[in-house]
């Protein structure tokens, strides 16, 4: 068993279609329009205690209904979900205040009142002991650099610090799941940086499970060691983060710039694109060997520059969003 | 401001029923007075017992109910919770100065008696507790409808005219009246102006205290089943 076990889910929304227009508001009114849209279908995967998983996907693909789900907001339609011994959505009260949930488009803090009170306000909540408290406060403020801004009203700040706010608030009560709902959106390079900072710390100190949604690939390229792609509602992808570039992408990219213009033949096994008549780059798997092009290459023309390129693994995410075949 | 209405509202009531009575001491075996008292008592007391008729639909039509579901308490203690609160304040603001207007302008019955005051309190509780679960069990229906402006505004015209607050149920024909006896209606403000003014015997005012009891349980418990099958049919709104 693990720590958390997910089987089979699905989730179905009806959407209502809506005929815009007076004319089409009447025709609503008699005969509504429904469509079913499956969110998720049928997903299975488990988690072990301390990982931290990269969920990635297309908008819409069902991320954060998967989330929504994990976290006891919403019921499955049909399959089981286990975390960490008990069932979110039908142990809810129990289960929420074990673990903490970060959204990254709606803030948990009190709008009015300064960061500091809607914290104690969840003490209050969640009925932290005070040297828990205490003692997590004072990491958080220092990690997350949030001293300048605690006494500040939430409406009052900008959004990089809103967000360190509300991930400390999802934190105080030292859960042992964490999700987060794309906690970098919007938020500038320096902000990202530390919020992964802090993430990475976090795992690694107290081994909290964490589940992150998200769609900044350097998010989960700098945080996490699993990745489970999900397009459509369905799992694609559920390994490493290597793995995703040895099934997807092995291609690599050569690109090189002649001394004069040059008319290249074709070699076997290599697409050759011409950018113009002095660039030109070779696009190969990894059944080649890179030496034997450039051998080739050198041998045969005079060249200024070589350079190499790996696919990198938003190009790779890309790919797969929009269904191209692999190269 | 809802101070200032309320206060209109008595006046409004007042001057149309002192009219309606032409000097008159009493019109069917009412008098005046009484109809005063069950204006003030049930004015008074719907200003109390405003429940917040949106705060479950508001929270799904946003999406912040997401952030209420993720707190480890109950959802509907925060609903109950929050309804109380809101009532002592307006229980201190709105009754209280209406109840001082009344008393200096226009006079008003005293309670019959000591007991009856305190029965008059309990089974005013017991009122606010039949309204709440009204509004609690109507709120439920948000999890489908999404938008509940006309079923909550459905909801308040039938408290308004069934409740004896505008028209006060004496007045009501014998006939329609014994039904509305039975309904939640009469059971919110109807039946504690009618202790307070000493209008029913003991075994009467047992047998309203009963009714109003039934009635918070039934419809509570139709609102609870709705929020058990709301729960899986919630589709949180805006991603």
């Amino acid at each position: 068993m693990s720590f958390i076990e997910v089987k089979n889910i699905k989730k179905t929304y009806h959407v209502s279609k809506r005929r815009s227009g007076i004319p089409g508001m009447i025709a609503n009114l008699f005969v509504p329009k429904y469509e079913k849209r499956e969110a998720v279908k049928d997903i299975s995967f488990s988690i072990e205690k301390g990982e931290m998983v990269g969920f990635i996907g297309p908008n819409g693909a069902g991320k954060s209904t998967t989330i929504k789900m994990l976290s006891g907001i919403l019921y499955p339609d049909s399959g089981e979900i286990i975390c960490s011994g008990a069932v979110p959505y039908k142990q809810r009260k129990n289960y929420v205040g074990r673990i903490g949930v970060v959204f990254g488009q709606k803030s948990q803090l009190q709008w009015d009142l300064p960061v500091k009170d809607s914290f104690e306000l969840l003490k209050a909540i969640y009925r932290i002991p005070d040297d828990t408290y205490r003692k997590n406060l004072d990491r958080f403020t220092e990690m997350l650099d949030m001293s300048g801004f605690i006494d500040q009203p939430v409406r009052q700040l900008s959004l990089g610090q809103r967000m360190r706010s509300d991930i400390a608030a999802a934190l105080l009560h030292s859960p042992e799941i964490v999700f987060f709902d794309e906690p970098t959106i919007g938020v500038d390079v320096l902000g990202k940086e530390a919020i992964r900072s802090f993430i990475r710390e976090l795992n690694a100190e107290d081994n909290v499970t964490m589940i992150f949604t998200t769609h900044d690939m350097q998010d989960i390229e700098k945080t996490c060691n699993r990745v489970i792609i999900i397009d459509e509602g369905s799992k694609v992808y559920d390994g490493t983060l290597m793995g995703v570039r040895e099934k997807y992408g092995s291609s690599r990219k050569l690109e090189v710039e002649f001394m004069t213009d040059t008319v290249t033949e074709p070699i076997e096994g290599v697409e050759t694109v011409d950018t113009d008549p002095r660039h030109k780059s070779f696009i190969f798997g990894k059944e080649i060997h890179i030496n034997d092009i450039m051998a080739e290459l050198l041998q045969k023309y005079s060249v200024r520059d070589i350079n190499i390129t790996e696919s990198d693994i938003e190009s790779i995410i890309r790919k797969i969003y929009s269904k191209e075949e692999t190269v | 401001m809802s101070i200032l209405s309320t206060l209109l509202q008595f006046f409004i009531f007042y001057e149309i029923y002192r009219v309606l009575y032409h000097g008159a001491e009493q019109v069917d075996g009412i008098t005046l007075k009484a109809v005063t008292t069950n204006f003030v008592l049930s004015l008074g007391l719907g200003a109390v017992f405003s429940p917040n008729d949106y705060f479950l639909p508001g929270k799904i039509s946003d999406g912040s109910i997401s952030t209420e579901l993720l707190r480890p308490i109950s959802f509907k203690g925060r609903m109950i919770a929050e309804n109380v609160g809101n009532s002592l304040f307006d229980l201190i603001f709105k009754f209280m100065p209406v109840l001082a207007v009344a008393l200096l302008t226009t006079g008003m019955s005293a309670p019959a008696g000591a007991t009856e005051l305190l029965l008059f309190v309990i089974s005013a509780i017991l009122g606010f507790g039949v309204l709440f679960s009204i509004s609690f069990a109507i709120q439920m229906t948000s999890f489908w409808l999404i938008n509940v402006w006309s079923i909550t505004t459905i909801k308040n015209v039938f408290i308004n005219v069934l409740s004896g607050s505008m028209i006060p149920l004496w007045f009501m024909p014998e006939g329609i009246r014994k039904v509305l006896d039975f309904t939640p209606f009469a059971s919110i403000y109807f039946t504690p102006v009618q202790i307070y003014l000493g209008q029913l015997s003991f075994r009467e005012t047992a047998e309203k205290c009963i009714i109003q009891i039934v009635w918070i349980v039934v419809i509570y418990a139709v609102g609870n089943v709705l929020w058990k099958k709301g729960q899986q049919k919630l589709v949180v709104q805006g991603g």
